[in-house]
């Protein structure tokens, strides 16, 4: 089980080559929480899910976590690979088998004792045992998708982020990214994916935001009573 | 033809004065090479992934160094290492780390332009997974470099074959002194010059099976040299 656990994104801008992409969003996250973005194509989901990884420098941004201090992302930077982990669309599989890709995250993970045993159990519980051994680049794009939840149950983060976890999969392997899915939940990892299609996570039964004009909004709000998500959560007392 | 039937006659009959110019080559040129291969790596990396003000000057700068003639490098280390030079007290002049050092300064630009290229080929997300499951910058970095083994492989190979061939800076800052920095092809240049024509093919004939080796070897760990079918 994860610990708790409570991150604060606050007035989160950013532009590229004088075009604002992101301004003035706000999330807040915390043990299992389910969030699903969804946003026309360049709307700047993955800009958005790419700063809260800590891998996109945003223009600004306020973090706070657990309820500490307000701190500029820089300082956070860190923190948030350390407990944060993004998906790409494609998952990059890096060369060598599966379970050389398995074994390297096992390897960075020193919370794992026992490598071997947490290697096996994961390939069990992504159902990837049959194919241990074969060359991780040369999987299907349902197998390579696999691939990286079962890194990231190895990795065991705080946050999941996914961009577009089910482009390009077929119904079954849909299912299985859905199963996967619930699993972090229910362990109290939180999971926030940005995709083009929300009604394939209804299952998730995660909570609907937007974005749309550089905001990121809550779903079930009308657009005439538009709010910043901090307005929603505090409105709902998050 | 007689000429080359006497160079691989001194090659197989064990002549130690060829075997040592031999081994006195490979000391200092697969010395300058691992001493050249980690600031190329990192400098190449930085090039490649970095953001910052003059890097594409670095870039442009680093390549025009890769057509700098051997000679040049070797002249401007003798100023700095000739007694009046600012490291003439050190006394390296004519002496093998003198060699390393021209050799090292003439591999540089080969490693750091091809691995930047080799780099700036790569795949990001490579960099970006390998942190988000985890890796420190350094072992990130050190996935990165294994992700593009064969193109820095390739990288350390060209400037292996350009520093081990090249006679300029070699005969400036060693000397050619016998027994001590000789090396093949200041070996080959003053054998020539004296009429032994055997010993100077003889040692050509090494580079030319060195060069083969090292591209056997090259294909060999790249696959089979073909594009799937």
């Amino acid at each position: 089980m994860i610990d708790n656990f409570h991150f604060s994104f606050h007035d989160i801008c950013k532009h590229y080559r004088r075009k604002s992409i992101l301004n003035d969003v706000s999330i807040t996250i915390g043990n299992s929480d389910c969030y699903i973005i969804t946003g026309e194509n360049g709307a700047g989901k993955t800009t958005l899910m790419r700063i809260l990884a800590g891998i996109e420098k945003p223009d600004s941004a306020k973090i706070r976590i657990n309820n500490g201090t307000a701190l500029s992302w820089r300082s956070c930077r860190s923190r948030l690979s350390q407990s944060l982990m993004y998906l790409h669309q494609q998952p990059y599989m890096l060369a060598g088998s599966l379970r050389r890709n398995l074994e390297f995250t096992a390897k960075l993970n020193p919370a794992i004792i026992d490598r071997v045993a947490a290697v096996e159990q994961v390939l069990q519980w992504a159902r990837l045992e049959a194919l241990e051994s074969q060359q991780a680049v040369s999987l299907s794009g349902g197998q390579q998708q696999r691939v990286a939840l079962a890194r990231a149950r190895l990795r065991n983060p705080q946050i999941l982020l996914l961009d577009e976890p089910t482009a390009n999969l077929d119904i079954d392997g849909r299912d299985r990214t859905l199963i996967m899915l619930k699993a972090f939940l229910k362990s109290g990892t939180a999971v926030v994916i940005a995709t083009h299609d929300p009604s394939i996570f209804t299952n998730l039964k995660g909570h609907g935001l937007h974005i749309e004009d550089q905001k990121l909004r809550d779903k079930s709000i009308t657009p005439s009573r538009v709010l910043d998500i901090s307005d929603y959560q505090k409105s709902r007392g998050i | 033809m007689a000429s080359t039937l006497d160079a691989f006659r001194l090659l197989f009959s064990g002549n130690t004065e060829i075997w040592e110019i031999i081994a006195i080559s490979f000391r200092v040129s697969s010395l300058a090479i691992l001493l050249a291969i980690p600031p190329a790596l990192i400098i190449a990396f930085v090039l490649a992934y970095g953001n910052f003000f003059g890097r594409r000057f670095i870039i442009s700068l680093f390549s025009t160094f890769l057509s700098i003639p051997a000679v040049v490098i070797g002249l401007t280390l003798f100023i700095v290492l000739s007694r009046q030079g600012p490291m003439g007290n050190m006394g390296l002049l004519f002496t093998q780390t003198a060699m390393i050092m021209g050799q090292f300064l003439l591999s540089l630009p080969i490693l750091i332009a091809m691995a930047h290229t080799s780099f700036q080929a790569s795949d990001r997300r490579a960099w970006e997974t390998a942190r988000t499951l985890g890796a420190n910058r350094l072992y990130a970095f050190f996935t990165v470099v294994y992700e593009i083994r064969f193109g820095l492989m390739a990288a350390m190979l060209a400037a292996y074959g350009r520093i081990i061939s090249e006679v300029g800076a070699s005969m400036m800052l060693g000397g050619n002194i016998a027994h001590y920095t000789r090396n093949i092809p200041t070996a080959i240049a003053l054998e020539t010059s004296k009429g032994n024509f055997a010993e100077g093919i003889a040692l050509g004939a090494v580079l030319l099976f060195l060069a083969f080796i090292l591209n056997a070897l090259l294909h060999h760990v790249q696959g089979k040299g073909s594009i799937n079918p």
